[in-house]
């Protein structure tokens, strides 16, 4: 029988190696030659893992050690893995982030600048360093004039149709030929009358399209209608402006036509939440028209390749408007407690450079954001007409309160579809909702050049 | 004789406790102290409970001392707090997504609880029966119980399925067009207190538990004068249950004012349509670490700490007028 002592000796080493192997837990080797990666997801592991092996194939990468971790989250909004990792001392070296989220993180101190590592590491200027990628992208991770990452996928949105449903309607295939026209919203409407069916119990059977379902948040609409979420020049949030409200305005008028509920009973039946990708109503030839992007195209072929599915433009306003877009996107970040070597550096530099983009951005059916790689084409050629849209595109917002602004978004579209609103209603609350955690951030500015056209090299050139 | 006389008239925790020390001896002075031995048990227990201790204090008491301390800080998390006194609550009671989650827990509590009690006492009622099968009978009715929330929630969304659910067919024997219950506001909200009576197997067994202590001669005694099963059960059932309802009535509130899995899961996160299924917890949840808002959050928190606590005195106080304390096993 263990006497008082032993007793008291044993938990006591019980303790300790319980305390130690907790504080091991989840470290993983460490070292200047060690690169601690967090991925993009068990889903997307291949792509991590074929990125990872091209630059140990490097000279940068000989005999370095990159340990990849896939951790999953509730959400790419979800921080609280990473804060605790952080805040334990676990956090990797570095992080597949989405990049809306990058000027949050900066923020709140969650991530490191890489400047520092430009400036030690680089032959050139940050400036002619940061001038190889798209110039949204670099601002989406730029706050207080540092950068606070490097990019690595981006996107766009279009509009998503099957072309036998349009020819079972009696419409004209040519008005969705990207080439030749740019659909009026209108127009749309018109389309969208002539394709919808319902039942003898008034269940809508096939839909033409819904503005708020898939990627119709009302950023994708708002960027057509000029509709700004932060002034620059006052400093100020401006989502109660008058071009919100006709974001707004325009989810409030389908829905008077197109009613809610029941457009939201069509979903949950031909699409409902959390279905296999097999399960959606474009494949099963219900829904007509929607709004989407890149990503999507691999799932089409995969899953409908019969299907006649093809790209178009945003609608616009009235005939000749320019076309719109919005783009978002992965980056890769140092968190606070990153070693930021110099293997660490060259890792993430080559992950995002033209060779790492090369292999990942196919994979992912997504478009890279090097100026190289896009001139190179290395994207699906199916994703052409993305790549065409990415001139006069533009990431959401990079403000600090990014997540709380496009939550209250998210919310107040389907409040006014669903008519518990009206877009006034809906526009003082999100203005009531935002301005108050940005008057956090007294005299913020996003960079001089968020939001302008930008000039992408042509592969003639 | 009536039933409720044999019971006795309703007596406070008081006497129950004066009933356990009736054969203690009264305490002493001298009592008080501990000698050599006394002291060395007292060392040895509290050396075996230290886990438990241990446990309560760093991960109890000092996330709630430190979520009170940060409700009146500006915290992300990462940089140190910042004092901003009562800021936090003053946007807490001006917050609408506030009062929207707020109601609609409340809107879940006000249903889900008395549902709930009712469901599992007649639950623990069939468990009870003195029938062979009844091991049987007492599986089938807590397994449900055992089919983690998740589980269940996927099990929900396809069972309201506009289309292909049992729900919606049933609704188009009656003619009825489809509806998408977890499209509607108040239809996601009764989809979800559906949904949690499924877990009412756990109150049942408690209940069942305080069934089988309430002596059987009181019921033989009351079938003697001619009592009805109807009778039986309000005049000595249900009083004498009382305690375990008072157990499962705060610990029901407590659950409901914590709601949060299935309407996450349900609604993807978002408490959509229409903030529907925006539960306090899950707009907690989504500032603390959606919008890295801690310290709002911790207000969040203390608030609901509060309200429960609240809550709670409250059934305690209007406990005194309907638990019973009187019964011991028979």
């Amino acid at each position: 029988m263990l006497d008082r002592r032993q007793l008291l000796t044993g938990a006591g080493v019980a303790l300790a190696a319980g305390l130690g192997a907790t504080s091991c837990a989840g470290s993983g080797p460490s070292g200047p030659r060690t690169v601690r990666y967090w991925g993009m997801g068990a889903a997307d592991k291949d792509k991590d893992e074929a990125a990872r092996d091209a630059f140990l194939a490097t000279d940068a990468g000989a005999g370095a050690q990159v340990s990849i971790d896939q951790v999953p989250s509730s959400g790419s909004a979800d921080m609280s893995q990473i804060i605790t990792a952080v805040r334990g001392g676990t956090a990797p070296d570095v992080w597949w982030m989405d990049r809306f989220n990058a000027v949050q993180n900066a923020s709140i101190g969650l991530l490191e600048p890489v400047d520092t590592l430009i400036e030690k590491f680089e032959d050139v200027s940050p400036e002619e360093f940061k001038s190889q990628w798209i110039q949204f992208a670099i601002d989406e991770l730029t706050y207080d004039g540092k950068l606070y990452g490097l990019p690595t996928s981006t996107d766009a949105r279009g509009l998503l149709f099957n072309e036998n449903v349009l020819k079972d309607s009696g419409l004209d295939l040519d008005m969705f030929d990207p080439e030749q026209h740019v659909l009026t919203w209108d127009e749309l409407r018109d389309a969208a009358r002539q394709i919808t069916h319902q039942d003898s119990r008034g269940n809508y059977d096939r839909l033409g399209f819904a503005p708020w379902a898939d990627q119709g948040m009302p950023y994708t609409w708002a960027f057509g209608l000029d509709a700004q979420v932060y002034d620059n020049e006052t400093g100020q949030v401006v989502l109660d402006s008058p071009q919100w409200k006709s974001v707004f305005d325009l989810y409030a008028d389908w829905a008077e036509e197109f009613p809610y509920s029941r457009v939201d009973a069509f979903f949950a039946t031909y699409q409902p939440p959390n279905a296999p990708p097999t399960q959606n109503a474009v494949f099963g030839e219900h829904l007509a028209i929607t709004t989407g992007g890149p990503w999507q195209i691999s799932g089409n072929k995969k899953y409908a390749p019969k299907l006649p599915l093809t790209w178009t433009w945003l609608p616009v306003a009235k005939d000749g408007d320019p076309t719109y877009t919005w783009s978002g996107g992965f980056s890769l970040v140092l968190p606070k407690g990153s070693n930021m070597s110099r293997t660490t550096w060259e890792f993430m530099k080559h992950f995002t450079g033209f060779a790492g983009q090369s292999i990942v951005v196919p994979k992912l059916g997504s478009l890279p954001t090097h100026l190289r790689a896009i001139t190179e084409k290395k994207y699906d050629p199916d994703a052409e007409l993305f790549r065409q849209m990415l001139p006069n595109s533009t990431s959401r917002p990079p403000i600090p309160a990014g997540s709380a602004a496009s939550d209250t978004l998210d919310r107040a579209k389907t409040s006014v579809a669903l008519g518990s609103k009206t877009p006034q209603q809906a526009i003082d609350e999100n203005q009531s909702m935002v301005a108050p955690k940005m008057d956090l951030f007294p005299g913020y500015t996003m960079p001089d050049t968020y939001g302008k056209p930008q000039q992408i090299p042509d592969e003639d050139q | 004789m009536s039933v409720t006389d044999t019971v006795g008239p309703p007596a406070g925790p008081a006497s129950a406790v004066s009933a356990g020390v009736q054969t203690a001896a009264p305490p002493t002075r001298r009592s008080r102290g501990l000698n050599a031995g006394q002291r060395r048990k007292l060392r040895t227990g509290l050396l075996f409970i230290s886990p438990w201790i241990i446990g309560v204090l760093v991960f109890i008491i000092y996330p709630v001392v430190y979520s009170i301390a940060l409700s009146f800080t500006r915290y992300s998390g990462m940089e140190a707090p910042t004092w901003v006194g009562i800021q936090n609550y003053v946007t807490a009671f001006t917050d609408p997504l506030v009062g929207k989650a707020a109601s609609n827990t409340l809107f879940y509590a006000i249903i889900a609880v008395p549902l709930g009690l009712i469901i599992s006492l007649v639950l623990a009622i069939a468990m009870n029966q003195n029938v062979r099968e009844v091991a049987w009978y007492r599986t089938i009715f807590y397994a449900p119980s055992l089919i983690p929330a998740f589980a269940m929630s996927f099990i929900f969304i396809v069972f309201l399925n506009p289309q292909f659910g049992v729900f919606n067919r049933v609704l188009n024997l009656f003619g009825g067009a489809n509806v998408n219950l977890l499209g509607d506001p108040t239809g996601v909200k009764i989809a979800i207190i559906l949904m949690a009576q499924l877990g009412a197997g756990n109150a049942a067994l408690i209940f069942l538990a305080g069934l089988r202590n309430i002596p059987k001669t009181i019921y033989e005694a009351a079938r003697v004068d001619g009592a009805s099963p109807l009778r039986q059960f309000f005049s000595i059932t249900f009083p004498l249950l009382s305690p375990v309802l008072l157990f499962n009535l705060i610990t029901g509130i407590s659950g409901s004012l914590q709601v949060f899995t299935e309407a996450f899961i349900v609604t993807n996160g978002t408490g959509d349509p229409d903030n529907g299924a925006l539960f306090y917890m899950m707009y907690l949840y989504k500032n603390a670490f959606g919008f890295a808002e801690l310290g709002y959050a911790s207000a969040l928190a203390v608030i609901l700490f509060l309200v429960g606590l609240a809550l709670a005195l409250l059934v305690y106080w209007l406990s005194r007028r309907f638990v019973n304390y009187d019964v011991e096993a028979g």
